[in-house]
């Protein structure tokens, strides 16, 4: 339902002594999610991961490069008209602290744009209060229980869960999850991340995770696609199962490896990689953004940048001149 | 199905109703919130119904003149024999009025202009706060006393209107910062995200979070405004037509000359304790603003 | 490279302290009254290990790390118990400036969120001078130099990082800063609060190493606090389980994580997506973290939430007792424990002792 092809983004600096320095948070970026699919960012902070969500649900302008939703390209509406293609892609905030309107019931916030709603949809106003009801039991609340509380009486799970019943008033396409669960308490987490799956599954509504932790990734969408953005770039993309258990790109693998090892239930993967130095993005690359910290480095790389593509014949899709599949992911020791 | 919506169908009522609730909550928290209440009460009461208790012009008595306080005549009596009590009583309409209209338009212009111009952003953010720079360089006691030789202010209302006008830019500053941090805010994009209309968004989602802030403006506007007339009419720049606190001061020190004699002490300080006490019962009513307008604290 | 000057435990003449909290309590004033934020907690940091705190929001683990230094804030107050540590004594004892002298030379604190707790104003340098003159150290150049070696050391250059302002640091280098900071006095007991929260994947790899590494070097006893069984997974020796103020399971890591006895961590560890395996093993807890105001009173605190309740603990508080190597409070594992129970699980232990070896 939503492609996008080569969009780029850099951002100027306003202000202050940084004034006038740019930073580039996309290089050109290549995507596409079907009606119902599921698909999943994965990056470090500032890789541009946020950035392109919040450029797939319209709250970011990009600069080059064009988004196409269902069908019609974005470039060729004036912005307002752009607004009801974006109104189908909701964005559900990383901290449900600061989400919801402290100051406004969960009533109230769920009331105002169901009766936009109703209005667009020539409902009568008594339909407001019914669907509000239904939405709140469709994510697993109590809509006696919350209807009449302002947010800070409920638990960051529960508020998440409004969070996502007031993206639901607008019946939208796709849900954009940016580090959804990251603020919640642990035990709290896959309820959320269960119930995003589950209206994947129930009202075929697309979901695209934004998160640093491969785990919950695979979770919601484990027949979905994997995208690992580094640095504004996108340097491995596939089936989520492919990327996470033959991963080819050195940068995928490190992510990987990172991902702490439950001794007593696991052993870790046999071939970890481990960057050579930390990220340092003040020296401008010519070659592979990822050949300085990458242990596998030639000469290439730090010539010439590769571009995403299924050199070596891997089944995923990769940016790297030497693809090379390594066990890095921690396997579980036999039964529990 | 029925039984709950007709519940969320009464749900604005009910907040209402807590929200008042809550108010009440907030204020017996403290004693001295209820003192302040009190005093607001107090003199509300006596800029509406004081002036109907006495007569169009107050009884003088010529045998009388400076007297000391007494049964009679608590704050003691002025240079014609009138009773001081009545004086202050009678004169405070004026300049409650005045205090009340001044920040009614200090906190108007400056939250619809700060709002605007933090919520648009862009040109008409930077011509707005020129302009609202502009007016704060503007010395203001200067402008008045420019302004009162060809304005006569008898009406309290002109006197609020000028006070107001010069009043707004403090304001409108501070409520375009708050509403350029708000506006970052999750929620706030979440609206737009989901199409809410700008006056929706910026009424009842950015307004509501500025109310404490708000209402503690217009809290001091009053003060303020009661300050700076009061010193006018002392400083005796506007022409004397009624009766109010500050003519009060200036006749007390200028013509029965209270800083020198004591005499005339108790003319002088009843007209001051006036001020004071409105500004303590101000004072002790800002204190609870935060917490009524917070519904966390509100309900705690 | 710089190795060698990083001093080595024997030239401190100090070696790892033990540190023995018992029976700690900590109370919370509130309108509602005095609510317990921790309750009887017995918790052995054994000389040289390095222990993981693990729980949730309002199970009382920083309240706890707080106690370790006597530095519970009012309206919050250590009710009952003492934390002896060698060589100092009970901290909870200590007051004004035995007690400030403590923190920092006896026991180093990493704080929650260490990379915004620099001061923005002052080159790292500068709060380093501050931190040796406020505990009176005499030689304030080997102060400085003992500070560029443990940069050094933690892979940074030391004397760029002293001349540094926060905002020149990344999240990670703050937090080794913090590190830094905790460790350059000599203390040998060092408290991390939530060390890798808000920092990413590899960042986090990276300073859990340091972590383990300069503890190994230093010869430190090592509190670490977290939210994340897998920050705790990756280097604690010993883990305990905190539930509402509660230490409901503890033991080394590889039992706990391997045979978990307890049904909170039972379920927490379900609750865990992980990256290899059936996703729907994954299993969502039911209900919610208890906050400080609806911590049950009586009986087992976790019986809400869990699938084993029985009748006994909504009324009795399970006392902790001893599986195996674990310490477990629950009435259903002390009842599962009868003879035969603890030699079914010796066994199912062994086997996994086995197994990761």
């Amino acid at each position: 339902m939503i492609t996008g092809r080569n969009v780029t983004k850099t951002f100027r600096q306003r202000g202050g002594v940084l004034s006038g320095r740019e930073v580039t948070a996309l290089r050109g970026v290549d995507f596409a999610i079907g009606r119902g699919g599921a698909a999943s960012f994965i990056g470090e902070s500032g890789c541009g991961k946020t950035t392109l969500g919040r450029i797939i649900a319209g709250l970011e302008e990009h600069d080059t490069g064009e988004i196409v939703i269902d069908g019609v390209p974005m470039s060729s509406l004036r912005p307002r008209q752009r607004q009801p293609y974006f109104r189908r892609i909701q964005l559900i905030h990383q901290d449900p602290y600061s989400a919801l309107n402290p100051t406004r019931t969960v009533h109230q916030t769920l009331d105002a744009p169901l009766t936009l709603r109703a209005r667009q949809t020539r409902r009568p106003r008594s339909w407001v209060d019914e669907r509000a009801e239904e939405l709140l039991t469709l994510v697993g609340l109590d809509p006696g229980y919350v209807l009449p509380r302002y947010p800070h009486q409920l638990s960051g799970g529960m508020r998440q869960r409004v969070v996502i019943a007031r993206a639901l008033t607008v019946d939208p396409e796709m849900l954009v999850a940016d580090e959804a669960v990251s603020m919640i308490d642990v035990s709290l987490r896959l309820g959320i991340l269960a119930l995003l799956k589950d209206l994947r599954e129930r009202l075929g509504v697309s979901v695209l995770f934004i998160t640093h932790d491969v785990a919950t990734a695979r979770y919601i969408g484990e027949d979905g696609e994997l995208y690992v953005i580094y640095r504004g770039q996108v340097v491995e993309r596939g089936p989520v199962e492919t990327v996470i258990s033959a991963p080819v790109h050195p940068y995928t693998q490190s992510l990987l490896s990172a991902i702490p090892v439950l001794h007593g239930l696991e052993r870790p993967g046999e071939q970890p990689v481990l960057p050579t130095e930390a990220l340092d993005e003040s020296r401008p690359d010519a070659g592979c953004l990822f050949a300085r910290r990458c242990p596998f480095r030639t000469g290439r790389c730090e010539a010439e940048r590769p571009v995403l593509g299924h050199g070596g014949d891997t089944p995923q899709w990769h940016a790297c001149h030497h693809p090379e599949r390594r066990s890095v992911v921690a396997v579980p020791i036999g039964r529990r | 199905m029925t039984a709950p919506t007709i519940a969320a169908g009464g749900a604005r009522a009910t907040l209402r109703r807590n929200f008042w609730r809550g108010v009440w909550r907030v204020l017996r928290r403290k004693p001295s919130r209820m003192l302040g209440v009190a005093i607001m009460i107090l003199f509300t009461l006596m800029g509406v119904l004081g002036p109907m208790l006495y007569p169009e012009r107050l009884p003088r008595d010529d045998n009388a003149l400076y007297g000391p306080p007494s049964w009679a005549h608590p704050f003691g009596t002025d240079f014609e024999g009138t009773d001081v009590l009545a004086l202050v009583i009678t004169g405070s309409r004026y300049v409650l009025l005045t205090g009340l209209v001044t920040a009614v338009i200090t906190v108007a212009l400056g939250t619809g202009i700060g709002l605007f111009a933090g919520f648009r952003r862009g040109r008409w953010d930077s011509v707005l706060m020129r302009i609202t720079d502009m007016k704060l360089t503007i010395p203001g006691l200067p402008l008045l006393l420019v302004l009162s030789t060809v304005w006569k202010f008898s009406s309290p209302l002109a006197m609020g209107l000028v006070l107001g006008l010069l009043g707004w830019g403090g304001v409108a500053r501070a409520v375009r910062a708050q509403t350029l941090s708000l506006r970052e805010r999750g929620f706030i994009e979440a609206a737009r995200g989901l199409g809410l209309s700008t006056p929706h968004i910026i009424g009842r989602e950015l307004l509501p979070g500025m109310a404490p802030f708000i209402a503690m403006n217009m809290l001091i506007a009053v003060t303020g405004a009661v300050y700076a007339q009061v010193g006018l009419f002392f400083l005796g720049v506007l022409p004397f037509e009624a009766n109010n606190w500050g003519v009060m001061l200036n006749l007390a020190v200028f013509g029965g000359g209270a800083l020198t004699t004591t005499a005339a002490l108790p003319y002088l300080l009843a007209p001051l304790l006036a001020i004071l006490l409105l500004t303590l019962g101000i004072v002790l009513v800002v204190d609870a603003m935060d917490e009524i307008f917070n519904p966390r604290l509100r309900e705690e | 490279m710089v190795m060698t000057s990083v001093k080595a435990p024997a030239t401190s003449g100090r070696r790892a302290p033990g540190v023995r909290v018992s029976g700690l309590s900590v109370v919370y004033r509130t309108p509602a009254g005095e609510l317990p934020a921790v309750s009887g907690v017995d918790l052995e940091l054994v000389p040289g290990s390095i222990t993981g705190v693990v729980g949730e929001s309002g199970s009382g683990k920083s309240t706890l790390a707080l106690s370790l230094l006597n530095a519970v804030q009012p309206p919050g107050r250590i009710s009952a118990g003492s934390v002896e540590i060698d060589g100092l004594g009970d901290v909870v004892r200590l007051r004004g400036e035995e007690l400030r002298k403590a923190r920092g030379r006896h026991i180093g604190y990493v704080f929650q969120a260490a990379q915004n707790s620099l001061n923005p104003l002052k080159t790292v340098g500068k709060q380093l001078l501050d931190l040796g003159r406020s505990h009176d150290v005499a030689d304030l150049r080997a102060l400085v130099r003992d500070a560029r070696d443990l940069l050094g050391r933690m892979g940074m250059d030391g004397a760029r990082v002293l001349d540094s302002h926060q905002h020149e640091l990344s999240g990670g280098m703050r937090q080794r800063v913090g590190i830094m900071l905790a460790l350059v006095l000599n203390a040998h007991l060092v408290v991390l609060d939530e060390p890798t929260t808000a920092l990413d994947m590899i960042t986090q790899a990276n300073i859990l190493r340091i972590v383990r590494e300069v503890h190994e070097e230093r010869g430190l006893t090592t509190l670490v606090i977290t939210h994340d069984l897998g920050v705790v997974a990756e280097i604690a020796d010993r883990l305990a389980v905190m539930y509402g103020g509660r230490v409901v399971e503890q033991g080394p890591t590889r039992q706990v994580l391997g045979a978990p006895r307890h049904p909170y961590t039972q379920g927490l560890l379900r609750a865990i997506p992980r990256l290899v395996g059936d996703i729907d093993e994954a299993r969502a807890l039911p209900g919610r973290p208890p906050t400080l105001g609806t911590i049950p009173a009586t009986g087992c605190v976790f019986r809400e939430r869990c699938p084993l309740r029985a009748e006994i603990c909504a009324t009795a508080e399970p006392r902790a007792i001893s599986l195996g190597e674990s310490i477990v409070a629950c009435h259903v594992a002390e009842a599962g424990a009868g003879p035969e129970g603890r030699t079914r699980q010796a066994a199912e232990a062994r086997k996994a002792r086995e197994e990761h070896t």
